[in-house]
Parts: structure tokens; sequence; C-alpha cells
């Protein structure tokens, strides 16, 4: 891992974060609030491999979990965003990712996340899950994540060209 | 394929630190040793969210003013309406009020209009998916905010402090599932128990006295707890929406629509102190007990 990388990583992550909490879920969408670290986090893995993918999820999911005004158990955001980052990293082990492919993978990994998320939730005994709007938060979770995802990936994969060079040997 | 190794082991590794985490998370919550962590993660973040809020805040408002320009116009007729009402009610009710003042001071009750409050600005809300309410504001310990103070907006109750950071802090929304309030209704002075569903707009209130005549529309104030903590006394909470159950049930509950609408929470304040309340001396008489005035 370079220090480039690094630094891109960690930036892109924050901001995320922030943005998160202090513009998507105050709009208030129908349905789940629009997951801008989770796509943040696939872009990544899509962009540096499994590696640094389960990392910047572990971070991520870390500072989700810290950043008030958020109550869940520390350590479940981490867990699954870690998981994700490292599967999507996976997926291509060649340069060719075709956008649509991308997209659909990350609306499917959002999808995921909130199942994982009210599953581990309610077998550590959270009192706050409602099962009957899990199904409707899973839809605009994905519909939301593939929105983001069109436009983030593409603008991550050329932020990740142009500050880390060597990440890609041509 | 090396990479591919190393890429194991870092996921292995992460999993397991994640999983330690969520245990002794689970075990110690905030005093547990977890506890520190999440107070630098408030200390660090929170100063972040505000200064994103300062950016993100005016042009929230902004498009909000240019969304509801039709329905200017509405709104004015609305409230001219309304305003012509209640002057004609201002008239009856300048009698009845001085009556209701003296038997206030007669009963020692409070005026919610006298709570001592810090103003503070809504700048962050947990995601949905996180599936509980909370907020967290622009205020923290360094404007004498403190766990467990009660949050009010212009409309009623919003919720109450959970946590402090220097900067800012968390409130619990009403409408949380794990929330809890002690409530009355301010016609009847029947006493119960309001609590959060987790669904937007939607609390509930179980009645302590099964019998109790209860008419949809009346209004509910908090009961106020000890020390007015974690509640303040005679905050509007909402009204009684629909009836659950019958009369003479074991358990009488009502669907209850809260007075604050969450969606657009902006401006709240931090009760510091509730208002000086005189020592209560024994009455002759038997009022019928009032509410302790309207929305503060």
């Amino acid at each position: 891992m370079t220090v480039r990388r690094v630094v891109l990583c960690a930036l892109l992550i924050v901001i995320a974060v922030i943005v998160e909490v202090t513009v998507l879920a105050p709009l208030d969408f129908p349905g789940a609030t629009p997951s801008l670290v989770l796509v943040v986090v696939a872009a990544l893995a899509f962009a540096f491999g499994p590696t640094t993918g389960a990392a910047c999820g572990f971070a991520a999911g870390l500072l989700l979990n810290l950043a008030p005004p958020t109550t869940a158990t520390l350590g479940i955001s981490s867990l699954i965003l870690t998981v994700i980052g490292y599967a999507l990293g996976r997926v291509f082990d060649s340069d060719t990712r075709p956008l649509m492919l991308t997209t659909l993978l990350t609306s499917g990994a959002a999808a995921l996340s909130i199942l994982a998320g009210a599953a581990l939730g309610g077998l550590l005994g959270n009192p706050r899950i409602v099962w009957g709007d899990v199904p409707v938060l899973i839809l605009t979770a994905a519909l939301y994540a593939a929105i983001l995802a069109l436009l983030v990936i593409p603008v991550v994969n050329r932020l990740s060209r142009a500050f880390v060079p060597e990440a890609y040997p041509r | 394929m090396r990479d591919i190794r190393r890429a194991r082991i870092v996921l292995a590794v992460l999993v397991l630190i994640s999983v330690t985490m969520i245990l002794l998370d689970l075990r110690g919550g905030e005093s547990g040793p977890l506890g520190p962590l999440r107070a630098v993660g408030a200390t660090v973040i929170g100063p972040l969210e505000r200064g994103a809020a300062t950016v993100v805040v005016p042009v929230r408002s902004y498009i909000d003013s240019v969304a509801n320009i039709g329905d200017k116009d509405r709104v004015i007729a609305d409230l001219t309406v309304e305003n012509d009402a209640l002057r004609a009610q201002l008239d009856t009710v300048a009698n009845d009020r001085a009556r209701v003042a003296d038997l206030e001071a007669l009963l020692g009750l409070v005026d919610a209009n006298d709570y001592v409050t810090v103003p503070a600005q809504v700048i962050a809300v947990g995601p949905a998916q996180g599936f509980a309410w909370t907020v967290t504001i622009d205020s923290g310990s360094r404007d004498g905010v403190e766990r467990d103070m009660s949050v009010i907006s212009g409309r009623g109750l919003v919720g109450r402090v959970i946590s402090v950071a220097p900067a800012t802090a968390t409130v619990l929304l009403l409408v949380d599932a794990t929330s809890t309030v002690g409530g009355r209704l301010a016609g009847t002075s029947q006493i119960g128990i309001v609590s959060g569903t987790g669904r937007q707009d939607v609390l509930q209130m179980q009645f302590l006295d099964p019998l109790a005549v209860i008419n949809l529309g009346e209004v509910i104030v908090t009961f106020g707890s000890e020390g007015d903590r974690p509640y303040a006394p005679g905050i509007p909470i909402g009204t009684v929406k629909e009836m659950r159950g019958t009369e003479g049930q074991l358990t009488r509950s009502a669907i209850v629509e809260p007075y604050v609408d969450i969606s657009v929470l902006d401006i709240v304040g931090v009760v510091l102190r509730a208002p000086e309340r005189s020592e209560r001396e024994p009455v002759n008489v038997t009022p019928t007990p009032t509410s302790t005035g309207g929305a503060p």
C-alpha cells in the first residue's frame, strides 16, 4: 500500500461518511438512506482489489459506527463492509470491468448489507428492528446504490488512476 | 496468487477484529472497554459534521423555500383564517386565562414557556437502515448540555439527549423503538407510558387505568421525571389518534400522533432547567386539573 493510495482512500471514506449523515440522511428519502459509504467502498475495491477493498470496508464501517448520531453496536458495519470490500475486489482480476456489471454488483451488495445488518441486529438482540420495513429498505437501498454507483464508480476510478498510477502497471 | 493469499489474511484479521469489537461493545456499552473509542469518535467527527452543516443547512433551507414557493399563497390564506379564529378566541380566553393562572399558581404547576433552553441546529441524522431514530445537534457539553436532558421544538417534545461530546450531542427521538416517556392526558389527567414504535409518525400510549375514558384528539403532555431528567414536566407530546382495545381490558392503549414532525426537524431547544416550581401546599378546593398551557 502506497502512501498516496492510503490518503486517497481515507479522504474519500471520510467525505462519504460525513455526506451520508449530514446530507443524505436528513433528506429523508423514502425507505433506506442512500448508502454512499458502501458505494465508495465498492468503487475503491473495484479500483484497487480485495486487500484494499477489505481494509477500506473495515475503516469505513468503523467510522460509520462512530460518527454521531449512530447508536449501532460498534463493529457491525465494519464486519459487513469488510466482507463486501473483499468480495467485490475479488470479482474481477482483469482490468475489463463494464460499468453496468459493477453497478449491478454494488446494488446487490447494498441489498445484502441491509439484510445482513438486520439479521445481525436481530441476532444480537437489537430491539429496534422493524421486520416489516426490511423488504422496502432492501429494494430502495439497491435502487439508490445503483444510481450512486453510476455516478461514483467512474469518478473514483479516474481519481485512483490520476493519483495512484503505480497501481495500474502498463 | 501471493496477492490473493495476502488479501485472505487481511480479510480474516479484519473480520476477527470486527467480531471482537461487536462482542466488547455488547458487553460494555458506553462504560465498557470501547467507551473511550466512541468518545474520541464523537469528539473528532462531531466538528466535521458541524463544518459540513454550515454549508449544507443554508442550501437545504434554500431548496425547501424554492420547493414550497407554490404553497405560499395557500399557506397565507390558511394562516389568515386561523389568525381570525384565534383572535376571536383570544377575547373569550383572556378571562379564563386569569383564572387558570391563579389555579396554576395554587397548584404549583408550570408554564411551558418558562423553560430555560439552549438552541441547537440538527446537523446529522442516523441512516434509516440502522433502525435507530437519532439525530446530532450542534450544541455539546461546552454549551451546558448534559445527558438525559429533554429536547423540545416549537411544537412539543422531540426527545432526550443520550450522549454528549464537546461540540455536539446525540438526541434519541420520541419515535425510536427504545424511547419511553411518562405521559399525562392534559384534559383528564389520566397517566400512561408513551413509547416509540420505530415508525416515523406513530407513538403508542399505554394507560395505567384500564377504565379510563379517553377522547380522540386529547392532548398528551409529559408527566415529568425526578429532577426534570430525562423529561421535564408539562411538555406537549401529541394527540390521541386512535384507541386500541376495549374499555375494561387489562391494558388499554392508544395510537398517538406526535406534534413534532421529525422529517422537518431543524432548530430545537435543549431544556437546561424547567421553570421554578413553588412548594406545593395543600389546597381546599378540588379543581379539575388543568393543562399546563398549550404549546411552548
